[in-house]
């Protein structure tokens, strides 16, 4: 009973509390950001500008094989802005790129000057042959380079090139999974940082709190634990997580997630996380002390979302990292036929090590409560 | 009620002890003062009677309770008031009250009678955060009592505090007192301990100085004297007699048979005076 007493009161000082309201706005702010601004799926077909100076013979059969490789199989037309001039341009659009081609060297200088975007500059020489000119800006890599001059050489391996990628079977290793949409992707990222993460930081500030107003100490000549106060504190925290994480989740996902799942993964990280800023704040007065600690626990916690949106980056290093197996656990929750086993297992690895440092936190408290 | 034997203890865990080889017993329905200027040891030692700091080297028992295996039952027994107010700023005075006697084992008392037996009805469903210092001191105090406690520490209980309200706070201390309750008071205020206290311990540097009552101190260490203000020739001197020496006593009856007495008083060594005689300290 004295677990809930102090439970209730935790709800209630949360309740009157600037960091109860900030939680809850962050995480609309959060939901707004994936509705208004983040597209269900990022533009990722390459843009490319091109101007052909070339013969109008020539020019015709250009922008013929341009109209068969477009996905209407025509060209658009619009206009496109380059610092503040506006220019006439055909679009072609085809499944990887959309081609601009400009009407005017002018138009290309402008792209190249201020847009600071590659551009080509398609004419023929003296030997009518056509040449393609490349004006880049300087930050392109070595294997760029050679790809384009590889690509314009029929002879030093076009073919091969070809040959090689017609080839390449693609197969996906989790048929059953269907791919989450880039939005949806970008659900677990905020769901382990507003909801999971930020307990460590929430719990810090409730205790700075408390130590800043004596009120621990007058909790420990109570025939209450120390151990009821600081789970409390944990429940309550644990329970704006999830909520915060139903603000974000529910309007843009529906009931797509597996949400019993969620829930408990939510508990038990978020237990993990709490416990390990009440150890963390155990050892020091004010908050100002705790921040260099608190500075560096927030840069590895944020290396896995290197990981997380570069797949081809995972070294073993960072899969050990709490964040990288929260990102997992909450894609897997959120996603059709998720694999719930590794959740469950997360779920448990957090609860294990969450008690462990829970219960030195706990044994911490004791010792320095006069602190 | 309190047993201590060579208490020590120490911050740095090294022999720079802030509390060094104390000793003293408490027992029930006494009033204990522990007297010391700042950074003596009062607090050390009584954090470490109630187990807001871990018993070191010695013992200590407490209401039966062995300090060094503390159980959480000891709390439903004793009762502490902080010097610095401690409360939940964001709840008013009556829900501070009302959240902690849930945390107890005991009959605990109406919060709404310690309310008023503080002075601040009327203010109960104010936040304690937009309470003066004052009322949240005695919001403190009031929590100390909310358990019925057989023991009550109270750490400098009247500082602070304007003089009428800390009258009304020695009262409430004497009634308790006079119920039973053994009191643990820490002060390094001469007047409220002497008023109060039925022994007194002076502690200096970590040390227990001395453990006496205020009245066998005044004896021992006083002087024993008369102070006298009587009109003479229509002037109104100011006279000293000693009551101990045959020449002062006899010169004293003449001065009273001869002369209008306008004011006589013993002239009693204060426990301020005492401390600093036997610590060779002044309390501040």
């Amino acid at each position: 009973m004295k677990l809930w007493y102090s439970f209730s009161k935790e709800l209630i000082l949360s309740s009157k509390s600037w960091y109860f309201y900030i939680e809850l706005g962050m995480a609309i702010v959060l939901l707004l950001i994936l509705l208004f601004v983040v597209p269900e799926n990022f533009e990722t077909k390459g843009k490319e500008y091109i101007y052909l100076d070339l013969p109008e013979v020539v020019q015709e059969r250009y922008k013929k094989n341009l109209r068969e490789e477009d996905i209407n199989e025509m060209a658009e037309l619009v206009e496109v802005e380059a610092g503040s001039t506006i220019f006439d341009a055909e679009l072609y659009e085809t499944s990887e790129s959309k081609i601009y081609l400009l009407n005017s060297i002018d138009a290309l200088d402008a792209f190249s000057n201020t847009e600071r975007v590659p551009v080509i500059h398609v004419h023929v020489n003296e030997d009518n042959q056509i040449i393609h000119t490349y004006y880049l800006q300087g930050y392109e890599t070595q294997k760029l380079r050679n790809l384009l001059m590889v690509y314009h050489n029929r002879l030093a391996g076009h073919d091969v090139v070809q040959d090689y990628s017609d080839n390449i079977k693609v197969r996906k290793l989790y048929q059953e999974i269907k791919p989450l949409s880039d939005k949806e992707n970008i659900i677990p990222v905020f769901l382990t940082f507003n909801g999971s993460l930020m307990s460590l930081f929430i719990i810090a500030a409730y205790i700075f709190l408390d130590k800043n107003e004596g009120t621990i100490k007058a909790y420990a000549i109570t025939a209450s634990s120390v151990w009821h106060y600081l789970f409390s504190k944990i429940g309550v925290i644990i329970l704006t997580s999830i909520a915060t994480s139903l603000i974000i989740t529910i309007p843009v996902m529906g009931l797509q997630p597996n949400y019993p799942a969620m829930f408990l993964f939510i508990g038990t990280s978020g237990f993990f996380a709490a416990s390990l800023g009440l150890l963390i704040t155990s050892y020091y007065n004010d908050i100002v002390e705790a921040f260099g600690v608190m500075y560096i626990v927030i840069v590895i916690m944020i290396m896995p979302n290197i990981s997380y949106f570069t797949p081809s980056w995972d070294p073993n290093w960072v899969k050990i990292i709490p964040s990288y197996v929260m990102l997992q656990s909450f894609k897997e929750i959120i996603s059709v036929n998720g694999n719930m086993t590794y959740v469950l297992i997360a779920s448990l690895g957090f609860a294990a090590i969450g008690l462990d440092i829970f219960i030195l936190a706990n044994y911490r408290f004791k010792k320095t409560l006069t602190l | 009620m309190i047993k201590v034997k060579n208490l020590y203890h120490s911050y740095s865990n090294d022999d720079h002890y802030a509390v060094n080889d104390v000793n003293f017993e408490i027992k029930k329905g006494e009033i204990f003062g522990f007297l010391g200027p700042s950074g003596a040891g009062k607090s050390t030692t009584q954090n470490i009677l109630v187990g807001l700091l871990q018993l070191q080297k010695g013992s200590v028992e407490v209401a039966g309770y062995d300090v060094k295996h503390i159980k959480n039952k000891m709390f439903n027994k004793i009762g502490m008031s902080f010097e610095q107010s401690n409360v939940y700023s964001k709840m008013s005075g009556l829900e501070n009250l009302e959240f902690y006697r849930k945390l107890f084992d005991v009959e605990t008392r109406d919060p709404m009678d310690l309310i008023k037996l503080v002075g601040l009805d009327g203010k109960e469903n104010i936040k304690a955060g937009k309470y003066s210092k004052g009322m949240k001191h005695r919001l403190t105090f009031a929590r100390s009592m909310i358990n019925n406690p057989e023991i009550w520490f109270l750490d400098e209980p009247t500082t602070g505090l304007d003089p009428s309200i800390a009258s009304s706070i020695k009262d409430i201390i004497k009634e308790e007192n006079e119920k039973g309750v053994t009191i643990f008071l820490t002060t390094h205020n001469m007047y409220i301990a002497d008023e109060l206290c039925d022994r007194v311990a002076f502690i200096v540097d970590g040390k227990i100085r001395l453990i006496d009552s205020p009245k066998e101190l005044k004896l021992k260490y006083g002087e024993k004297l008369v102070v006298v203000e009587y009109v003479k020739e229509g002037k109104l001197i100011e006279d000293t007699f000693s009551t101990v020496v045959k020449e002062e006593k006899e010169r004293l009856v003449e001065v009273i048979e001869k002369y209008e007495i306008q004011t006589m008083h013993t002239k009693e060594a204060t426990l301020e005076e005492i401390f600093i005689k036997v610590t060779g300290r002044g309390l501040i």
